[in-house]
């Protein structure tokens, strides 16, 4: 290398001087804000791969948060969110964790959007023993094994012997009664997990899993693949999918014109307004994984209000513009630490942890209670069937009688239809 | 005094300088926005080495660096080794690999090489997706000690463990480029059948940068599983990482040893303010115009733009 002139070296310092400020600014915004509120500290999915997602689930954290404050508070205080975006890479979260925790000092942290999120940010929140509501993780605390961990998800605590077992209950009351099963699953933490759990209680009912592949998450062109599902004659077809997957997948159904008792399992996308609006009557009869249906069985206290206000806010965020996936969620998450404050009375992280373990929780998606583990006590997980889907408008999204429940009984909403692959 | 001993005095008092910041400073974000910007510190400079010197553009930087993660993961599952012995069993695995690679692929030139790495990586990508004894798609685990004297925390100790490896990171681009092997990489980049004429031992000295460049972007991955706690092959594969190894050196001043630090430093303390700032896509859309700038502006990089005016 060439040496450097002293006065290149100025400018050097110079520069330097600029970017480091640059830094700092970041570092210390802290100190630039005043009053004294309750601050909740999370990161979340605002670009990248998850931003769909993640920016409705902060929507309707933030709809949480002016209700709160409406309401005069938590605490007395005003509730303040800080949060940063991941760009969902969980190479981020550590350091943004840290920065919550150690420079903005938030009060409470909350988490990310899915495991691969949540579990970076699971040593730094374990380190500093805060308690931490997650929202849509899978197992991660079968490793951590955090006392002070509780996850907002329907899977609960046993994904292997529950997750699939509303869709061949469903499947046992088809006439005549299906045989055979094909799985297919993308190479994902939570797909896999799904599949595991539709071929072992597959099994487990005498039943010949004729197809079981799974396809890497980079994959665009499903027509091989479905012709290969096809050429199985299952009477039931079982996927385990992601959004851009989900797509391709029910595409190539549609085209190569595949029919089965029973079409669909654990797939991610369907739930979304922008797939139901794309698809349209593809979705038909489809029999998928759900969370949240605007079902009579499931209008819980304060869910319709806050659907009216998130689809208020939806079309200015540029969110998902129904919210029937993860918002109703999202709030819920918030209202679990609301209520665990409001009944502790201060911030005392190991109050707030037993508050959590041993009480039940009145949320907009229903009573919630906790394991020790800290996953949901019991599962709920939805079966949903798309039923008289003629087009894409979401207008009939935002009433009962298009995503109909058929499980879990107790939240049962119809009757299913069969097979898949009818015109609507 | 000697060159050398004042590169190396320099570096030492400087990296001791940061430790003793950090720890006025008294909080362990630092030590995790150190990390960040170190990591970077380190891949941009192993990617130097074969990019910068010879011209032999690598995009499976992302590639080189997981297979480090996940042979520091391997070395932890398989033998119970911690971070350490995980770093020496990285650069071992990364070296191999960049000398295998190497050895394939030096026949092939300009674009053809670069899209061979690029399609290492997606090779390696599939290969731990399906090895379940990794945590195949599902990721792994690290559930590391909360404490670890005499470092004040886990965070501090990987500062200190990722500043060392970017000091040494750093001194070997500059031996690289002080030596015989600079020289001939160099002359390989100029023109490589004239070099070759010459007598210079063309292939020889590929396989040499290859090695070296794999090893140190292997390096750079083994502490991610430690830092994160968790390790998937979306975030291990992370295109991410492939953009800024060569946007750092670049808009450093690629070639010379000190351009990748400098544009590691600025470009990595860039995004890691803008995370914690602006915190929106716009932190995306601003790198982008930053690296367009920078392109259009300085094309031989910040150095390249200071050498330039005088």
């Amino acid at each position: 290398m060439q040496n450097i002139s002293r006065r290149d070296f100025g400018r050097l310092a110079l520069a330097s001087a600029v970017a480091g400020a640059g830094v700092s600014a970041g570092v210390f915004p802290a100190l630039a804000q005043s009053a004294n509120p309750i601050r909740i500290g999370f990161s979340m999915s605002l670009s990248g791969g998850l931003a769909g997602n993640g920016r409705a689930a902060l929507a309707a954290q933030q709809i949480w948060a002016s209700d709160v404050n409406a309401k005069g508070g938590l605490l007395g205080r005003p509730v303040q969110l800080v949060f940063y975006d991941d760009q969902t890479s969980g190479g981020q979260v550590p350091a943004i964790y840290t920065k919550l925790l150690d420079v903005d000092k938030v009060d409470l942290v909350t988490s990310p959007y899915a495991t691969a999120m949540i579990a970076p940010a699971m040593p730094v929140v374990m380190q500093r023993q805060m308690c931490f509501v997650t929202i849509l993780g899978a197992g991660v605390n079968t490793t951590f094994k955090y006392d002070r961990h509780f996850n907002m998800n329907v899977v609960g605590d046993n994904m292997k012997e529950t997750f699939a077992k509303g869709f061949l209950d469903i499947a046992g009351t088809l006439e005549p009664k299906p045989r055979s099963i094909a799985i297919l699953a993308v190479d994902n933490d939570f797909a896999q997990r799904a599949a595991e759990s539709a071929r072992f209680l597959a099994r487990q009912r005498g039943m010949r899993v004729v197809y079981d592949r799974s396809y890497p998450p980079s994959t665009v062109d499903f027509t091989p693949t479905m012709r290969a599902v096809q050429a199985a004659r299952p009477d039931l077809i079982y996927i385990a999918s992601y959004p851009p997957d989900s797509n391709g997948i029910l595409r190539a159904a549609s085209e190569l014109r595949i029919s089965a008792q029973m079409f669909g399992g654990g797939m991610v996308g369907p739930q979304l307004a922008a797939f139901q609006a794309q698809l349209g009557p593809i979705l038909n009869n489809l029999v998928n994984w759900d969370i949240f249906s605007v079902e009579p069985t499931m209008n819980f206290p304060g869910v319709a209000e806050f659907l009216t206000k998130y689809r208020e806010v939806a079309a200015k965020e540029q969110t998902d513009v129904l919210g029937n996936y993860i918002p109703p969620y999202a709030y819920a998450q918030m209202q679990v630490v609301e209520q665990a404050v409001k009944r502790v009375g201060k911030i005392d992280q190991a109050a707030l942890a037993a508050d959590m373990h041993s009480q039940v929780f009145d949320t907009i998606i229903g009573p919630v209670t906790f394991s020790s583990t800290g996953e949901w006590a019991h599962e709920r997980n939805l079966l949903v069937q798309f039923q008289g889907i003629t087009d894409g408008d979401l207008e009939r999204y935002k009433r009962p009688g298009a995503k109909v429940i058929l499980y879990p009984p107790n939240l049962k909403s119809g009757t299913p239809r069969a097979p898949y692959g009818t015109p609507a | 005094m000697n060159a050398n001993l004042r590169f190396w005095l320099g570096a030492a008092a400087l990296g001791l300088a940061l430790v003793a910041g950090l720890r006025l400073l008294g909080n362990d974000y630092g030590y995790f926005a150190g990390y960040f910007v170190l990591q970077y510190v380190v891949l941009a400079g192993a990617w130097n080495i074969l990019g910068g010197y010879a011209g032999y553009v690598n995009f499976g930087a992302a590639g080189f660096m997981a297979a480090g993660a996940y042979s520091a993961i391997v070395v932890r599952q398989w033998l119970g080794w911690d971070l350490i012995p995980g770093i020496f069993a990285a650069a071992v695995v990364a070296g191999l690999l960049g000398l295998g690679t190497g050895y394939l692929t030096l026949r092939l030139k300009g674009v053809y090489f670069s899209i061979a790495t690029l399609c290492l990586a997606v090779v390696l990508q599939t290969l731990v997706v399906n090895w379940d004894y990794v945590g195949g798609s599902r990721g792994a685990y690290i559930i590391h000690a909360r404490d670890i004297p005499p470092f004040n925390s886990y965070s501090e100790m990987l500062f200190i463990v990722m500043l060392a490896l970017a000091i040494i990171t750093t001194g070997i681009g500059r031996a690289v480029e002080m030596s015989r092997l600079g020289r001939g990489l160099q002359a390989i980049r100029d023109n490589e059948r004239a070099a070759e004429a010459v007598g210079v031992p063309t292939l020889r000295l590929k396989l040499v940068a290859t090695t070296l460049c794999g090893a140190l972007m292997g390096v750079a991955g083994a502490p991610l599983p430690y830092y994160s706690g968790y390790l998937n092959p979306e975030a291990a594969f992370s295109l991410a990482y492939a953009v800024n190894a060569i946007a750092m050196p670049l808009i450093g001043g690629a070639g010379t040893w000190a351009g990748p630090v400098i544009g590691a430093v600025l470009l990595a303390s860039l995004q890691q303010a803008a995370t914690v700032t602006i915190s929106s896509a716009l932190n995306l859309w601003i790198v982008g115009w930053m690296l367009v700038i920078f392109v259009a502006v300085a094309p031989r990089g910040i150095l390249g733009w200071f050498r330039k005016r005088t």
